[in-house]
């Protein structure tokens, strides 16, 4: 959509500028060596860059991050979308005190479980562990809800013609309601996938091994190199930071489309 | 080819009310049945039951002879065509016609040939790879049809397909599903509220009310011999005038008449100018209806309020005045307090 007035273009421009600006700075600020940064003086450097990866195993912090949030949100997409469905359509014993439970676990704030996964997990010998990391995340209330509320609105007459037509409950939910749940599965899915992403505490918490840190643990190390000269690296922090952003901004271009369309979804008929 | 029969069919919801009442009917393999009625009667819990996309509560369903009370939908042999046809939107035409085939299985190459012989049955072929939500409302029945045509049931259960076509494309429509049926010879269950469909596209009606079943004979029956007064005024166009007899020239004489209410169909009326000979109204043209060849008078009698047809032609425009004479032997009878019809013996003047 183009805007008519130019006065309107200018002032988009400028408060796109100014929500951009703290994510160019840093960017730019990744460019520079420390010494000229502190110094004031404009340089051109890809030296943090080959630091993070090389000096300081961002490139092994990259993969992590990339397997778990990977799989969090593949899995957890699955079990909501497999949970959202029985909700949706199916009536059995237990199943609306089971969907008022799912539903009472959005109250819950994340830091109250912590210290219960832990101990399970400890039990379970999963920590320092790629399924330490990623099993207490895949199952989402929220998604279940959401997308329980979005199959709702899909016509049961659509379900009704497939087992008609000779499908099963799998094939009906994988043939019928998830194409037509795409938009909201999509936005589902790069919202577990961020909020996996940017997952700090618990990563910190289920993982002590130097190979399983994901990018946010390696990223919070960087602020404590240098501790006892009192300054921190910061082109070396940003350099690392747009390592860490990058995945994210390129799965939100990705997907973009369906997540618009899945946040206005039911605005318009 | 499979008939069905349905035994002491009894369905309710939970919470709510019943919807069947013991509704036993048999089918018999390659009939066209319509079952008509006023809405919430229960027609479609019916057709779903038969289809197993709903549970009967008690009673006992077979289909081509088996109990199929507990078999899934999947597995009952059965096409259904939807009131809002439920076409795939994700799919083009020629997948949804395809769907069913590809859940059984077929080769691609071979359920492609199929679904591209049914589009060229429906003259679908131009709108092969389009979706539904480009085609028009006759084009998106003329799928559902389709699809359910793809997988050679033997039976077919149609929820008031027509429902949601303009009137010439209803028209239109309704003798394809009649031609449809010669060609197939399938058994086909069809629900309806329009007693035109019934009249015309059944070999066999059933009429239902509040979950019972009314009757269930041919249309030509139904139509002349209705098994009580809510039958005889839900079928016909223009429907049945009620009167009671105790005003009715002619009826005072009746043995057996008290307590009745005669039904005058408006085609076993005649509409005059001047008062004939033998039985008639007076009656006061309240409002005239041109419906072609023919005028609907709605008239004020002595009898109470009556429609009739008349040729256009033979009445003066602006007639306010006319008789109405009747034809007794062909009027019907219905008990006041039962509804039921009860026959009148024409020679012997007698109700029975």
């Amino acid at each position: 959509m183009k805007p008519e007035n130019p006065f309107v273009a200018l002032l988009s421009l400028l408060v796109g500028l100014l929500f951009l600006s703290p994510v160019l700075y840093s960017i730019w600020m990744s460019f520079q060596t420390a010494d000229d940064f502190y110094a004031g003086r404009v340089t051109f450097t890809l030296d943090n860059y080959e630091r993070a990866i090389g000096q300081f195993n961002f490139a092994r912090y990259l993969i992590n991050s990339l397997i778990v949030s990977g799989l969090v949100t593949v899995l957890g997409i699955t079990v909501a979308t497999l949970a959202a469905f029985a909700f949706a359509r199916f009536r059995f014993p237990g199943g609306d005190l089971m969907f008022g439970a799912t539903v009472a676990t959005l109250m819950i704030p994340s830091h109250i479980s912590l210290i219960p996964n832990y101990l399970t997990l400890a039990k379970a010998g999963l920590l320092d562990t790629y399924a330490g990391l990623i099993l207490p995340a895949i199952s989402n209330g929220f998604a279940c809800f959401f997308l329980r509320q979005y199959m709702r609105g899909i016509p049961k007459a659509l379900d009704e013609a497939a087992y008609m037509d000779g499908a099963t409950h799998l094939q009906v939910l994988w043939r019928i309601i998830v194409p037509l749940s795409r938009p909201a599965i999509s936005s589902m899915a790069l919202y577990i996938f961020i909020a996996e992403w940017n997952n700090y505490i618990w990563p910190l918490v289920a993982v002590g091994k130097q190979d399983l840190y994901t990018l946010q643990i390696g990223l919070a190390r960087l602020y404590r190199i240098n501790p006892g000269e009192g300054l921190i690296d910061w082109p070396l922090v940003m350099a690392a930071s747009t390592i860490t952003i990058l995945p994210v901004l390129l799965g939100f271009l990705a997907v973009e489309r369906h997540l618009v369309r899945g946040i206005t979804m039911g605005a318009v008929k | 080819m499979s008939g069905i029969s349905l035994r002491n069919i009894r369905k309710a919801y939970p919470g709510g009310p019943t919807v069947l009442h013991d509704v036993s009917m048999e089918f018999q393999p390659g009939e066209f049945i319509v079952i008509v009625g006023p809405s919430g009667c229960g027609k479609s819990t019916l057709l779903r039951l038969i289809a197993g996309l709903e549970r009967a509560d008690a009673g006992e369903i077979k289909i081509a002879g088996k109990r199929a009370n507990d078999l899934p939908p999947q597995d009952r042999d059965i096409a259904m065509i939807f009131q809002n046809y439920a076409l795939y939107p994700h799919m083009s035409v020629r997948e949804n016609i395809a769907f069913g085939l590809e859940l059984r299985g077929m080769p691609k190459a071979e359920r492609n040939r199929r679904a591209e012989e049914v589009a060229r049955m429906l003259q679908l072929e131009p709108y092969l790879e389009r979706k539904p939500g480009a085609l028009s409302g006759g084009q998106r029945q003329r799928v559902a049809m389709g699809r359910a045509m793809a997988r050679n049931t033997s039976t077919f259960l149609m929820d008031e397909p027509l429902s949601n076509l303009d009137n010439a494309l209803r028209v239109a429509m309704r003798t394809e599903i009649k031609d449809l049926h010669r060609q197939l010879g399938a058994t086909i269950v069809y629900v309806t509220h329009d007693q035109t469909e019934a009249l015309s596209l059944a070999d066999r009606v059933a009429v239902m009310k509040d979950g019972h079943l009314l009757q269930f004979d041919r249309p030509d029956v139904i139509y002349d011999r209705p098994a009580n007064r809510f039958v005889a005024g839900f079928l016909g166009v223009p429907p049945i005038n009620f009167l009671p007899t105790e005003k009715l020239p002619g009826c005072a004489g009746l043995a057996g008449s008290d307590d009745l209410t005669a039904g005058l169909r408006p085609d076993i009326l005649a509409v005059h100018t001047a008062q004939p000979a033998g039985p008639s109204l007076a009656a006061r043209v309240v409002m005239a209806e041109m419906t072609g060849s023919d005028l609907l008078l709605h008239c004020d009698t002595a009898a109470g309020r009556l429609t009739a047809l008349a040729p256009r032609l033979a009445l003066g425009g602006g007639t306010e005045q006319v008789w109405i004479s009747y034809d007794l032997d062909r009027a019907l009878f219905f008990d006041n307090q039962s509804g039921a019809r009860v026959d009148y013996v024409p020679g012997d003047r007698q109700i029975r």
